[in-house]
């Protein structure tokens, strides 16, 4: 059969379309029309004669079939060193056969490419550390999750995804108007505690332009708040962007090529509109490894970097701590056994390995890494859009073992995660195992033990 | 003073009590009546998926399911409905605080009125428990007008107000608190009780006062709530002032009993960000939890007369 209503290969432009995938409970019909989906050859064969690049092939071909990234796989280990969970024998059986065969694949192989692509791997790049060929199965995967979406098969919340970047531009359905909305109201929350307080929107020349995740206006505004506070305890000259203020990018997920550019694009139009020195990502990992290092590939800039400097909230609490901007209340650090969960995409995509290191050693008695750690870390077990997926939440769960075990390990009660997707892994694992852990953000944390400068206060 | 009332409810029996008091209280003073359902709580990363608050499913709300919730609302509150025919149902999903404080402001609300708490209910998810326990802390908090919850039946027999007590510990909020209560009590023609609960807590732990001293403090006590609110009273004369030693919590309920309150206000504020920390500690929460009459809690002074 061809295409379905919900499971085909158009993309999610209108809003209708977008509700009508809404409205199918649990993607079922969409599910059950991706059963029939067939596959465009002549525009697979097409896509891959203009994507597959040297690199891929080259990879695919020197695979020497060691197993050295066996080990370093999550999945691999969670799933009691199941062979089918090495990462070679992913991506061999999977975007290695398609490439030497595109004509032959049919619904079923492609939906095994499917499950494999977002059921079991979390693109966290691990291996690619381990190969002694430094093949990178993630970026080969992310690679496949376009081929696959361009064919529609993709996990329906993705499809659902990349619809929303491409309706709002942002992950969920928060306007324009509803992001500035939850602004005005956060800063009036704050100015109370905070008088002075604002939230500067589209203020031109500002020293920082600061964008967020849109899960932030969504559901949890006071991550806003908090941040307000925070930049005017530091009194830093900041702003936020009326539009182009959505940092993530499930379109990345989904392998939507074209969202992905059209959502870092509405980033980069509003630091070219409010021209400020620099900009800072909230605290998430995969909206600044699809903004700040992937996105200026996508949107064609020379240069590979963001038009303005930009920086992970981690890299401005470290510099804002160093500096004496914030400054902690030595009685008030945290006494506790701490650890701290190093996102994969700035930790392996971005190399910010030192700078939590460096904001521990001002705000923690006790941390503890956990083992392995920094680079070498394991992903939460949520990463590359598993979190929201229904179809693989088992899968998902078995992977967050690994996670769990090394928190465990650690026997720090409390565990840091400066990344929205590691941060709800964590929840989810604890919803799960019923460990006894609890999990922050760095910002509430701060919040508890900076010191707020004398003038800042208010009166009581 | 309650021209437009939001009432936040789980559309569950933990509402109930709430739920008479808040159309009571709608009727009784043709206020603009507005019942808000959280439905559903968010859990998975970015999926559309929420956690139905009430049946544990997992589902996405779209249009035709919000407008089922909707109805299912009308359906439970039909007889409440016959008194407030004007009164609007609001079905949303997102993390509960959130929502009604968001739908508070979108609508200027001046009264908001919650249930007490589900923590204990067996057959609510995991998730939801451990957020309903923090909902009231958090919207108490931010509010910008006064919170009226009920959360226990023996709360919930309302039969108009004559009797309210302030219970004051002094702060910038009381302050508030005060300005709502006799605003209140000069509207509703009610007997204002202020009343300071002297803590003696520390006294296990071994800072034991003598007698005298107690004394001295609650004689203070009652000089400071003659200087702070009954010199803003010009000319209401239907009040009392007290000052007991104790527990706060525990006089401030034996006070409203003995004087037969049908309101407690109070201020609530906390310094603490996490409001599950904060829960235990807190005298407003343990008041709600034991007082037989509904209690306000005032946080800010948007929503009260600042005319004395």
């Amino acid at each position: 059969m061809p295409e379905g209503t919900l499971c085909n290969r158009k993309m999610v432009n209108e809003k209708e379309f977008l509700s009508a995938l809404l409205a199918d409970k649990q993607g079922k019909q969409y599910y059950a029309e991706l059963n029939e989906l067939d596959v465009d050859h002549k525009k697979l064969v097409d896509t891959l004669s203009k994507t597959l690049k040297s690199r891929t092939k080259t990879w695919l071909e020197i695979c020497a079939h060691c197993g050295m990234c066996a080990d370093s796989c999550f999945f691999y280990l969670a799933n009691k060193k199941d062979p089918e969970q090495v990462p070679s024998y992913k991506i061999q059986s999977t975007l290695g056969r398609l490439v030497k065969a595109p004509h032959k694949a049919d619904n079923a192989f492609m939906q095994y490419c499917m499950d494999t692509a977002w059921g079991k791997c979390t693109c966290c790049n691990r291996c690619g550390s381990y190969c002694p060929f430094g093949i990178d199965m993630g970026v080969m995967f992310s690679y496949l999750r376009g081929l696959l979406f361009s064919q529609g098969f993709v996990p329906w919340e993705l499809k659902i995804g990349s619809g929303m970047h491409r309706i709002y531009q942002a992950q969920m359905d928060v306007t324009s108007e509803d992001w500035v909305e939850t602004c005005e109201w956060m800063a009036e929350e704050s100015e109370e505690e905070y008088p002075g307080l604002e939230i500067p929107i589209d203020k031109e020349g500002a020293d920082i332009m600061y964008t967020v995740n849109a899960r932030e206006p969504k559901h949890y505004p006071q991550d806003i708040a908090e941040a307000a506070m925070l930049f005017h305890i530091a009194g830093e000259n900041w702003t936020v962007p009326s539009k182009g203020w959505e940092e993530t990018s499930l379109a990345m997920f989904a392998g939507d090529w074209e969202a992905c550019k059209m959502q870092v694009e509405s980033v980069y139009a509003a630091m070219d509109r409010l021209k400020p020195k620099r900009m800072v990502v909230t605290e998430c990992g995969h909206a600044y490894r699809a903004t700040v290092i992937e996105g200026p590939y996508w949107a064609g800039l020379a240069s590979g970097k963001t038009p303005v400097e930009s920086l992970h909230y981690v890299e401005w609490v470290a510099e804002a701590l160093r500096t004496g901007k914030l400054k902690i209340d030595p009685a008030k650090k945290i006494k506790e056994p701490v650890t701290y969960q190093d996102s994969c995409n700035y930790i392996r995509n971005a190399g910010l390995r030192d700078i939590p290191r460096e904001i521990m050693s001002y705000i923690a008695e006790d941390f503890r890494e956990m083992k392995p750690c920094k680079e070498h870390n394991f992903c939460c077990g949520g990463g590359g859009g598993m979190n929201g997926l229904g179809r693989y939440r088992e899968q998902r769960n078995i992977g967050l073992k690994v996670k769990r075990d090394q928190i465990l390990a650690t026997g720090a009660k409390l565990v840091i995660s400066p990344c929205h997707n590691c941060w709800d892994a964590i929840r989810d694992m604890e919803e799960v195992y019923r460990i006894g852990i609890r999990w922050s953000f760095l910002k509430p944390l701060l919040l508890d033990m900076v010191i707020v400068p004398e003038h800042l206060r208010a009166e009581e | 003073m309650f021209k437009k009332i939001l009432f936040a409810t789980t559309a569950s029996p933990a509402c109930d009590h709430a739920a008479r008091v808040a159309f009571d209280m709608a009727g009784r003073y043709q206020s603009d009546l507005s019942v808000l359902h959280v439905l559903g709580v968010p859990s998975r990363g970015f999926g559309q998926y929420v956690t139905d608050v009430r049946t544990g499913e997992q589902l996405v709300p779209d249009e035709d399911y919000v407008a089922w919730v909707k109805e299912e609302m009308k359906t439970t509150y039909a007889e409440q409905l016959k008194q407030c025919p004007g009164c609007t149902m609001e079905a949303v999903a997102g993390i509960p605080h959130t929502e009604i404080l968001r739908f508070a402001r979108k609508t200027d609300a001046d009264l908001l009125i919650l249930g007490g708490h589900t923590k204990d209910r067996e057959n609510e998810g995991y998730t939801y428990r451990n957020m309903a326990g923090s909902t009231l802390q958090s919207v108490a908090r931010s509010a910008r007008c006064p919170v009226l919850v009920v959360s226990r039946p023996a709360a919930s027999f309302w039969g108009g107000f004559s009797n309210i007590v302030l219970g004051t510990d002094f702060s910038k909020a009381a302050e508030h608190a005060f300005r709502f209560a006799l605003s209140a009590a000069r509207q509703l023609d009610c007997r204002l009780h202020l009343f300071h609960a002297l803590d003696i807590s520390g006294m296990h732990a071994g800072k034991v006062l003598e007698q005298d001293e107690i004394e001295d403090r609650l004689r203070d006590s009652l000089n400071t709530m003659r200087r702070k609110y009954v010199s803003q009273m010009k000319d209401f004369k239907n009040y009392e002032i007290d000052a007991w030693e104790g527990v706060p919590y525990v006089e401030i309920v034996k006070y409203a009993r003995e004087k037969f309150a049908d309101l407690i206000v109070m201020a609530h504020h906390t310094g603490s960000r996490d409001a599950e920390n904060s829960a235990l500690g807190s005298t407003m929460e343990q008041v709600v939890l034991r007082a037989t009459c509904p209690v306000i809690s005032v946080n800010h002074a948007d929503k009260v007369s600042q005319d004395a």
